[in-house]
């Protein structure tokens, strides 16, 4: 192809700004969801949860308007304007915006409780799951397939349970581990779910990252103090690594 | 409402890139992104070669992928068949673009997602899309599927050989092309590749 005809415009779509992104709402996702089922048992530690949720949640927020290129046009109200539950983005929208609400309700103590507990358990689901939901919808991309459904929901839970140790919580290293070694599981099957070209494609561009995370993800396993700092990396890793080197149309064109 | 559609015959195409410049000039499309490109590709060794002329841009899918995904609806189907954006509803979020099989769609400096409408203000005013129009082989036809009158469908019932872009995707294009050189239909990158 040469450049005179003009080359398509198949560049990176989502950047560096946009993995930011990815990473954030898994954080706040998990952390939202730890805080709701904290809540729901009625935990002493439930409050402070919440607070680190609405943190991360802002940020994640404040990251999204920074990053896009229609930060001062306003338009983003529409997302809030129109109803269209065929897109996740929609729904993501929404999700963190309940989340924050009912979360920021339930830390002033104001509105009915109970209720608002149950909002806020849907709502941090919803921004856990809907990021791989966005990616595994284009079934053009043959990188970003049904696996993402499950990795990125779990990962986010991983980097959750993850921050939560390091608030010095001893109950989150159990479901920890248990997360981040399911996701790890998952990403080791991942390019066995790939065609081979989309699998040859993704070795190439990311084989040294993924190979890196993965081992920095089993060192979570033995490493004590480090334990999670190096599941968070990992699992904040693959998500940046999925989004990132995903973004492939493949060889159809 | 008519269904509008374009025909580009291959066989015909030079590669002039004279659709490319009117497009540009025409939607006045900023430097480093287009709506319209030609992917040029020489495939096998004479006397088996493939030299292809393809000009690609939005194919205005009769099943758009581009379309659901959009949280705002700034991305919309037109009664006549036109896949189009409004400005005024686009985050840029990149959910269509993530979603476009064809890479037809591009993010505008001005902050919004940007594409080929089959110059939408020109039909308005029943003129040709700008690329039909200054197409020196008339290679390009355009008009109402479902009239049989129409330039385009008559060249579709005429052609030896119609294809679309990726057709295992379900998209059903209305951008037709007509007799691709190789007689396998359209050159693919997987061909390259292994070329």
């Amino acid at each position: 192809m040469t450049e005179f005809y003009g080359l398509p415009n198949a560049g990176e779509f989502w950047h560096w700004t946009n993995t930011l992104h990815f990473i954030l709402v898994g954080l706040a996702g998990g952390v939202a969801f730890l805080a709701a089922l904290l809540h729901l048992q009625n935990a002493k530690e439930a409050r402070f949860f919440t607070l680190v949720a609405l943190g991360l949640i802002a940020l994640d927020l404040f990251v999204l308007w920074a990053e896009s290129p229609a930060r001062f046009r306003f338009t983003h109200v529409w997302l809030f304007l129109t109803f269209h539950p065929q897109s996740p983005i929609w729904w993501g929208a929404w999700g963190l915006a309940l989340a924050f609400l009912s979360g920021g309700l339930l830390h002033l103590n104001r509105g009915p409780k109970e209720a608002l507990k149950r909002v806020f358990l849907v709502a941090s689901l919803v921004a856990l799951a809907y990021p791989g939901l966005a990616l595994a919808v284009n079934l053009n991309r043959p990188l970003w397939n049904a696996l993402m459904l499950a990795l990125f929901p779990i990962t986010a839970l991983a980097l959750g349970l993850g921050l939560a140790i390091l608030l010095k919580q001893a109950w989150a290293r159990l479901p920890f581990q248990s997360f981040l070694g399911l996701a790890l599981f998952l990403a080791a099957l991942y390019p066995f779910s790939l065609s081979a070209e989309a699998r040859a494609h993704f070795l190439e561009e990311g084989g040294i990252a993924y190979g890196l995370l993965l081992a920095l993800g089993l060192g979570a396993f033995f490493g004590k103090g480090l334990a999670p700092w190096l599941g968070l990396v990992s699992a904040a890793g693959l998500r940046a690594l999925l989004v990132l080197v995903g973004q492939w149309q493949g060889l159809g064109l | 409402m008519p269904r509008y559609a374009m025909t580009i015959d291959l066989s015909l195409c030079v590669g002039c890139a004279a659709c490319a410049v009117a497009c540009k000039m025409e939607n006045e499309v900023p430097p480093g992104v287009r709506r319209l490109w030609i992917r040029e590709r020489e495939l096998g060794i004479f006397p088996d070669l493939t030299v292809e002329f393809r000009p690609e841009q939005c194919l205005h899918c009769a099943n758009p992928p581009c379309v659901p995904v959009c949280p705002t609806g700034a991305s919309y189907q037109t009664k006549d068949g036109l896949v189009l954006v409004d400005p005024k509803k686009c985050i840029a979020c990149g959910a269509c673009v993530a979603a476009c099989p064809y890479d037809a769609r591009y993010l505008h400096p001005a902050g919004y997602v940007d594409k080929c409408t089959f110059c939408q203000h020109r039909l308005e005013k029943g003129r040709l899309p700008a690329c039909v129009e200054t197409c020196p082989t008339g290679c390009r036809a355009f008009g109402d599927l479902d009239d049989p009158e129409s330039p385009v469908a008559k060249v579709l019932k005429e052609a030896g050989r119609v294809d679309v872009l990726r057709p295992e995707l379900g998209t059903k294009p209305k951008l037709f092309y007509l007799n691709a050189p190789s007689k396998k239909g359209l050159t693919r990158e997987s061909e390259v590749h292994h070329d």
